[in-house]
């Protein structure tokens, strides 16, 4: 059957019908748009934290008062969370010993630091640890030292700074040994942090490490009082033992009876990971959605302009039935026809689709990737699009009576 | 003598308008047998172009009897009809009925495509039938860049190439001057000569000459239906 032909045509009943197709098309390709778009959000989202997943580092868990992921309502859930304070980290990080490495660590954000002359971006996030941090959480030290426990138990004013702020504040000069100041206080610098590029478009190196003790002395508020404790299980076969010795030991330290549920987070690479897929879920969800009601109104517009085209064309239909179409070549053809249109609006959805996740990449600093299943449900859409709505007009087309049709002016 | 082409025994047609009940043709008889040449005359809203429509099956009567080749027309379905109309059947019609943005060639090829000609048969097989009416010169053109005279030639190599039992042609003069009319009755006289059978409906003494037998209709009924004694063969440009 002669497919091409019907492709012009359809091509040609653009152009007839300019403003309403055009409309018609836009909303198709918004509609594709939103489902690409999702599509290359999540897919570049994912690379990007699956990188980082691996980076973390093996056998470690956290145990943090509210979980890192979250959306939707169930911030309710934990909003009366009690803290988990310094002396309860403590005490947990005590009884761990010899089972497995235990660290602890809260932080703030938006600090701005200062030196001299030379100020950073107020986007410095602000670490207080303990002296396991760096091997816990694969900080590594580019140059001078990390702080040890004495420094920490003294609450020693001394700082490892990430690279933003080495470059920023010391402009080539070396920053072991020199003073920075933090929300007034002065630290004096002892290392510096090795390079960890970005995540989500956020730099990793705005970062700035001080002792756990005086950052809870000094820098914490009633928004970040609870202490975070990051574990590493001397092997991976012993992971799944400590997180279960972790569990028993929270509970004995804040009093929970049998019946009551944890009062923490447990989170391990898996369990943050699927927290992640199921906000990319959300996130894929919604795009589908959305964008599945754009097409149903675009499908209405196509129905529309097949409705009409079939009107326009009545003689045209006519003088095919008298030299001999039977009614499958004219179903046919206004089924290409539509399937032609969709397909056009389809690509350049598809199009604007994937341009907007390069350039969601390109923000974040991350390799954007082209969603192909998402690409090709989006082809297969606009097929299944055609068919339904171009299906009632090309029926009344090939039903029309060969004479009436021949006699329309 | 052959067994005829068409055999109609007593059909009738009748349209319904606006609760009043049009009785377009009433009790029409016929039949018409391979290589005749018959014209069809009658005046105006006489029936002729419902009877054309009926014998062309594109039409179906609402009483009588209807057998083409000796096939009861009256039990077919749509698409049996179409094929009837694509394979046995070629239409020339007073205003053309070219598809106004297909070239020639691709005008005569949609009979083709609907049979399932190959392509490259098909396109041979119209490029033969347009230099048959002597277009071989114009076929990329379109319909608007034709004159009347060359579009009804479009037309009739459009009729031509499936190869019909039958031409049938409704005033195909009746749009075009008086010397582009006789060139396409030149050609229906050449058809017609090379074996094939012409049906021509007309209200013109002057086209229906050509003739070799003329049935005329008044009132949707027969009114004389006679052998043309001294047909018109010859075709000076007066
Ligand atoms: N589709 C139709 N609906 C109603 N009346 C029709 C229709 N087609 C033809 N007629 C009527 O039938 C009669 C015969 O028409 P037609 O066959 O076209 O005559 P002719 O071709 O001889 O001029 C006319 O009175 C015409 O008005
Ligand atoms: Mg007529």
């Amino acid at each position: 059957m002669n497919i091409l032909e019907s492709i012009i045509q359809a091509l040609q009943s653009i152009k007839a019908n300019t403003l309403r197709t055009v409309l018609t098309l836009l909303s198709i390709s918004i509609g594709i748009f939103a489902i690409i778009g999702a599509g290359t959000a999540v897919s570049t989202l994912e690379g990007s934290f699956n990188t980082q997943l691996v980076a973390m580092g093996q056998n470690t868990f956290m145990i943090k008062r509210t979980p890192s992921v979250n959306f939707g309502n169930s911030w309710r859930k934990y909003r009366n969370r009690k803290d988990i304070t310094y002396q309860q980290a403590k005490e947990f990080k005590y009884q761990m010993e010899g089972i497995s490495l235990v660290s602890l660590h809260n932080e703030t954000d938006g600090y701005t630091a200062k030196r001299n002359n030379f100020f950073t971006d107020p986007v410095v996030t602000l670490i207080g640890a303990d002296e396991n941090f760096f091997v816990v959480k694969n900080f590594v030290i580019e140059t001078g030292r990390a702080f040890g426990m004495s420094e920490v138990t003294s609450s020693a004013p001394v700082v490892i700074i990430g690279n933003d702020l080495v470059v920023q504040l010391f402009n080539g000069e070396n920053p072991i040994g020199q003073f920075i100041t933090l929300k007034n206080q002065q630290f004096q610098v002892i290392g510096t942090l090795k390079s960890q590029g970005s995540m989500f478009g956020r730099s990793l190196d705005a970062q700035a490490v001080i002792p756990l003790t005086v950052f809870s002395r000094y820098h914490s508020d009633e928004w970040t009082s609870s202490v975070e404790i990051t574990t590493k299980a001397y092997s991976k076969e012993q992971l799944a033992e400590a997180v279960d010795e972790s569990i028993g030991m929270m509970r004995s330290l804040r009093n929970l009876k049998p019946w009551e549920d944890n009062t923490f987070e447990v989170e391990t690479n898996e369990s943050v990971s699927s927290q992640f897929a199921s906000f990319s879920n959300y996130l894929q969800v919604f795009g589908l959605g959305s964008g599945l009601i754009s097409l149903l109104a675009a499908g209405v517009g196509i129905m529309n302009i097949m409705l009409v085209s079939v009107k326009e064309r009545t003689k045209e239909i006519g003088i095919r039935k008298a030299i001999g179409a039977k009614r499958k070549w004219i179903l046919f053809q206004f089924i290409i026809e539509a399937i032609t249109l969709c397909q056009l609006g389809g690509l350049i959805g598809i199009f604007f689709g994937v341009l907007a996740g390069q350039g969601l990449g390109a923000l974040i600093n991350t390799e954007a990737a082209i969603p192909v299943n998402w690409v090709i449900f989006s082809i297969v859409i606009c097929t299944l699009m055609g068919l339904a709505f171009g299906s009632y007009p090309a029926w009344k087309a090939a039903s029309l009576d060969p004479i009436e049709a021949l006699r329309y002016e | 003598m052959s067994n005829p082409l068409i055999h109609i025994e007593h059909i009738a047609r009748t349209y319904e308008m606006g609760g009043e009940t049009v009785h377009a043709l009433r009790d029409v008889s016929l039949d018409i047998f391979p290589n005749e040449y018959v014209a069809l005359m009658g005046p105006s809203g006489s029936g002729k172009s419902t009877l054309m429509n009926i014998l062309g099956c594109l039409d179906t009567p609402s009483s009588g009897v209807y057998t083409f080749k000796g096939l009861d027309v009256n039990e077919m379905t749509d698409d049996d009809l179409a094929e009837i109309r694509n394979k046995e059947i070629g239409f020339v019609f007073q205003t053309f009925n070219l598809l106004p943005r297909a070239t020639a060639l691709k005008n005569i090829e949609l009979p083709l495509i609907y049979s399932g000609i190959s392509s490259e048969d098909r396109k041979e097989r119209a490029i033969k039938a347009l230099e048959d009416v002597g277009l071989g010169d114009r076929m990329l053109h379109r319909p608007n860049e034709l004159s009347g005279g060359q579009r009804q030639r479009v037309a009739v190599a459009r009729a031509l190439v499936t190869k019909p039992s039958i031409i049938l042609a409704d005033e195909p003069t009746g749009n075009l001057d008086t010397k582009t009319g006789i060139e396409i009755m030149k050609l229906f006289q050449e058809l017609w000569s090379k074996g094939n059978t012409v049906i021509l409906v007309t209200h013109e003494e002057d086209i229906a000459r050509h003739a070799r037998r003329i049935i005329r209709i008044r009132d949707g009924k027969v009114e004389s239906d006679t052998i043309n004694p001294n047909p018109v063969t010859s075709f000076e440009i007066p």
